[in-house]
């Protein structure tokens, strides 16, 4: 597995196709974050930006190889493993990501709340804002491993669904991920710093479903 | 040692409405055999071959006894963001070599196909017989128990064929199977174990009676010490004692280093007296096509 993942990785980063979703999330960070606001809130605004970059880099990674290559890891590691191993690789790469935007936000973001008065813990707040990227990290590894081969094929169709799913899972109530911003955004109005975890459980949960899902159908659907 | 890979009953098709490509088919690939499957275009050769390398999964039936396998397709466009020698230091990792091994094994396979110069090549740089030559060395370079080989040869120059052919012999030597489709009906003709062809969606095994009959160019290689050891009776077409302590194998070409490797290295060291080219054993007539 370990040499699968720095195969994966390694065609990621040489690849050069993860610079289109790293720069337009740095962009839609440059956009919404600015020092002096209050930290939760940017936090909120980190992780909610990260779900759809997530979900694209999920994609990144599972179109990366031409089919005839595919074939010639899936023989060597097996259907399904070789498939783990991209989504593994892209949520590792939508982690790291997430993580810089963590500290970055922590350091030019104000220890709050949106009164701009109450003070909000920075080490706790940056915390919830990591447990909150990593559930926007899984659900969008969720999303782009639901929307790509081998469970829709044509990038006519895929995009839209990634597209579509990436929204309904920031906004649509009851979303792990949606808690978790949702959290980061109340817990900034009141001063109080939440703690993240059932949403992190249940995006786990589901993460892994989907996961498992996308890996045992690889050797079911036509190449 | 590895295992023999079964297939039982095993069917394909795509999707749970689609037609079903292969059907009903039941085969065995012993250790060390050279297996060629035959067809029509279109009969589902690649798919049972696709079944077999366990890209596809059998829509019904089972197959079990897998050995390590390594897979060469057909085309092997690969426009990878590695060079040659990268990329096949990678895929050798991902068979279970550890990377230095690799990267020798990559080195040493590019050089016996003659790409050497490929080495430090962009993948997306390479002519079309060059990518292949990179599909077939990440194929050979962690000595697969299984190695399944779809239309290999296409793109190859005369040289590497015939080092494929080569490595095809060595492999089945060394106790692995060789499962192959190729358009050329004399290709490794004379080394084969059994064919089977796809017919109406399923698998027939040719008679022994209907095999090619052709067989490939032969070499005579005659020895003397002990009788030849197993493993080199399995690669000979016929071998005689033609006096106490002399036996004359014939042998198809494309085995001759392997096995006159095994001989010089067998225990007792055989004699080798005599290789000369032979006329292929002869056929009783009728049954020659």
């Amino acid at each position: 597995m370990t040499a699968l993942l720095r195969y994966q990785a390694a065609l990621l980063l040489r690849s050069q196709r993860w610079l289109p979703p790293v720069i337009l999330y740095a962009a839609f960070l440059a956009v919404g974050v600015q020092a002096g606001q209050p930290v939760l809130d940017s936090l909120g605004y980190a992780a909610a930006g990260l779900l759809p970059v997530a979900a694209w880099l999920v994609r990144i990674c599972v179109t990366g190889e031409p089919p005839a290559a595919r074939a010639v890891v899936a023989a060597a590691a097996g259907p399904a493993r070789a498939h783990l191993a991209c989504l593994l690789v892209a949520a590792a790469t939508a982690t790291v990501l997430g993580t810089a935007a963590v500290v970055l936000v922590s350091l030019v973001g104000d220890p709050v709340g949106t009164d701009h008065r109450t003070r909000v813990p920075l080490l706790p707040a940056a915390g919830a804002g990591l447990l909150a990227v990593l559930v926007c990290v899984l659900l969008g590894t969720a999303v782009g491993a639901l929307t790509a081969w081998p469970l829709l094929r044509s990038t006519g169709r895929a995009v839209p669904a990634l597209l579509l799913a990436a929204l309904l899972a920031l906004v649509v109530t009851g979303s792990p991920a949606q808690a978790a911003v949702e959290g980061l955004v109340t817990g900034s109005q009141s001063g109080k710093v939440p703690l993240p975890l059932l949403p992190l459980a249940a995006a786990a949960l589901l993460t892994a479903g989907a996961t498992a899902l996308a890996c045992a159908l690889t050797a079911r659907r036509a190449p | 040692m590895h295992r023999e890979l079964r297939l039982r009953d095993v069917g394909r098709r795509y999707g749970p409405r689609g037609r079903w490509v292969i059907r009903h088919v039941d085969l065995a690939v012993a250790p060390g055999t050279l297996t060629r499957v035959e067809g029509a275009n279109g009969t589902g050769k690649s798919t049972l071959l696709r079944v077999l390398a366990g890209l596809d999964a059998p829509s019904e039936g089972r197959v079990s006894g897998r050995p390590r396998t390594a897979y060469v397709p057909e085309r092997f466009p690969a426009a990878l963001p590695f060079t040659a020698a990268g990329y096949l230091t990678h895929l050798g990792t991902v068979h279970g070599l550890s990377r230095p091994e690799a990267a020798r094994a990559a080195r040493a396979w590019l050089e016996r196909f003659d790409a050497d110069a490929h080495a430090g090549t962009p993948l997306a740089r390479l002519s079309k017989g060059s990518s292949q030559k990179v599909a077939v060395a990440q194929a050979l370079l962690a000595e697969p128990g299984l190695l399944v080989l779809d239309e290999a040869w296409t793109g190859l120059d005369t040289a590497a064929r015939d080092e494929l052919d080569r490595a095809v012999g060595e492999r089945t030597a060394a106790g692995g199977a060789v499962v192959f489709v190729d358009h050329d009906p004399r290709r490794l003709a004379g080394a084969v174990d059994a064919v089977w062809t796809v017919a109406d969606g399923t698998l027939v095994r040719r008679t022994p009676a209907e095999d090619p009959s052709e067989p490939g160019p032969c070499v005579t290689v005659v020895v003397q010490g002990p009788p030849p050891p197993p493993d080199v009776l399995r690669m000979t077409a016929t071998a005689t004692e033609t006096a106490p302590g002399t036996h004359r194998l014939t042998v198809p070409a494309t085995h001759s280093d392997t096995v006159l490797r095994a001989l010089l290295t067998a225990d007792p060291p055989r004699h080798v007296v005599r290789v000369a080219p032979a006329t292929p054993p002869t056929d009783t007539p009728g049954t020659h096509r």
